[in-house]
């Protein structure tokens, strides 16, 4: 199986035992189970006070790994996020932006989130939200996060029914709830779960809306194949949902 | 290799699968190598504080698993422990008469309230595990009558006679698998939310390898996903065989 993953991330993340990937140990850990190319981000983004640095390093140190695709963090809130995004869409590879609602206090009805959309539209560049990063039970006892409203989500969805959108960290209810309503939502399945995953989703969700992800290093990544492998599904519909969805979205 | 998964939930009526799906879940079990499984009820069908009825009604949909798939299907008993003493020990004495080995506990209370004592009392006597719902409190705020980790361990350390499952790793986190580290009488299952990565290796690291069972939480959770908690944590594989069905048979006193 040719696996293409929506969702990994290198760096540090402070609150638990984590790898601390680069782009050659996340790449490696990767191949290992079976991934061969994947997209990803810079946790260092998350809590810094704007993320440019982090997405210089990401574009920089990924360089000689052609199996990944930086994905830069754009907070609209921040007066620079203009100047960051040209920056940031100046190397080619970049395809798509990740926005942390939750983590940079965006609002998704807000007047600068509507301007980010329609500044990537214009620039042909693909929007993901990160719905969350970790159980929002299991945050250190000092923050308070929330994941992301799922009307907000809803909403924005409606508001912007122009191109397709990655949303990273749904639940298997949230899933099952938004992309129905939605068609141009793909949902990556780091965080859905039933007994049989996929199955479960696909009674009620379209093959083309959902997308492989492992949410490395958060969430054990063999966990991602192992939901995929066990879904049953062969040739075209399983390259569909290890690697075809995301490339689709990728394309521009 | 053949494994044996802790903590099930067969029937759970939130699905709608009912009893004629119960073969379509076990299948699935199969087709990742589960041969075995505890099956602890359908417990928050009623809500969180069922009343007798209730409880007897779940109860019973757990002995026609166990009677329907003998082989496959080990039975707990679940309790509501306010319902009073009376009610405990009628609903144990009858549910161990038709066969179920264990008490599942979920959160009508705190594993630490005085309510509790009757319910080991007869885990005791009967020598039944004891499957505890646990979970960080710290962001739930629901101490009152949902179980911290620390609250299982306390439970453990007044019945140390008694086999105490503290369940979902994931849920009790390093705080929970620290509070567990002193008390022999306590195992933790591998359940509970996302598989957030290396929370497996540090609780063997801290409580050997002899005390961390596998357990899905299934249907909520997908076997496959449940069992690469385990397969891919970079423990040897002595070490996967016994998360994954020796440390359960022994507790269990299965062959």
């Amino acid at each position: 199986m040719s696996a293409f993953d929506a969702n990994t991330w290198i760096g540090r993340w402070p609150f638990a035992f984590l790898t601390e990937h680069s782009p050659r140990t996340l790449m490696a850990h990767l191949r290992e189970r079976g991934i061969d190319r994947a997209v990803v981000s810079p946790l260092d983004a998350v809590f810094a006070p704007e993320p440019g640095a982090a997405n210089r390093a990401l574009l920089r140190s990924t360089r000689l790994f052609p199996e990944l695709v930086p994905v830069p963090v754009i907070n609209p809130v921040l007066a620079n996020w203009r100047d960051e995004l040209e920056v940031c869409t100046r190397d080619q590879r970049v395809r798509l932006v990740r926005v942390l609602p939750s983590y940079h206090g965006i609002s998704l009805g807000s007047r600068p989130m509507a301007e980010l959309v329609l500044e990537l539209r214009q620039r042909g560049v693909r929007l993901a939200i990160q719905v969350r990063l970790i159980d929002e039970r299991h945050e250190h006892h000092a923050l308070r996060i929330k994941p992301v409203s799922m009307r907000d989500l809803s909403r924005l969805l409606a508001a912007h029914p122009e191109g397709p959108l990655l949303v990273s960290g749904l639940l298997r209810s949230e899933v099952i709830t938004l992309a129905p309503q939605h068609a141009h939502l793909l949902a990556d399945l780091s965080f859905a779960e039933w007994h049989d995953t996929v199955q479960h989703l696909l009674a009620k969700v379209r093959l083309e809306q959902l997308v492989f992800a492992s949410h490395t290093p958060f969430l054990v990544t063999a966990a991602a194949n192992a939901k995929i492998v066990s879904s049953g599904l062969k040739g075209s519909r399983l390259a569909s949902l290890s690697h075809r969805n995301l490339e689709r979205f990728l394309q521009p | 290799m053949s494994i044996l998964d802790v903590h099930t939930h067969p029937l759970f009526r939130d699905d709608g699968r009912g009893r004629e799906g119960v073969k379509s879940f076990l299948a699935s079990a199969r087709s990742q190598g589960i041969d075995h499984l505890v099956a602890l009820g359908d417990v928050l069908a009623y809500g969180r504080s069922p009343n007798a009825a209730q409880i007897r009604k779940i109860n019973d949909d757990t002995v026609w698993l166990v009677k329907t798939y003998p082989e496959m299907v080990t039975g707990f008993c679940y309790l509501n422990p306010t319902l009073g003493e009376r009610a405990v020990w009628r609903e144990v004495e009858r549910c161990v008469e038709l066969g179920l080995r264990g008490l599942k506990l979920e959160i009508a209370n705190n594993a630490r309230d005085a309510c509790m004592r009757p319910v080991m009392a007869s885990a005791e006597r009967h020598d039944l595990v004891v499957l505890q719902h646990a979970w960080s409190m710290t962001k739930i705020r629901q101490r009152r009558y949902h179980t911290d980790p620390e609250d299982a361990v306390l439970l453990a350390r007044r019945f140390p006679n008694v086999r105490v499952i503290m369940a979902h790793l994931t849920g009790c986190g390093v705080r929970g698998v620290l509070a567990a580290r002193s008390c022999d009488n306590l195992w933790v299952d591998t359940s509970g939310a996302a598989p957030e990565a290396r929370l497996v290796e540090y609780a063997v690291e801290q409580l050997g390898a002899g005390r961390v069972l596998y357990g899905s939480d299934a249907p909520i959770r997908d076997f496959a996903v449940a069992i690469a908690r385990i397969t891919d944590s970079g423990l040897d594989a002595a070490t996967q065989r016994r998360i994954l069905r020796d440390n359960a048979c022994e507790l269990l006193r299965r062959p």
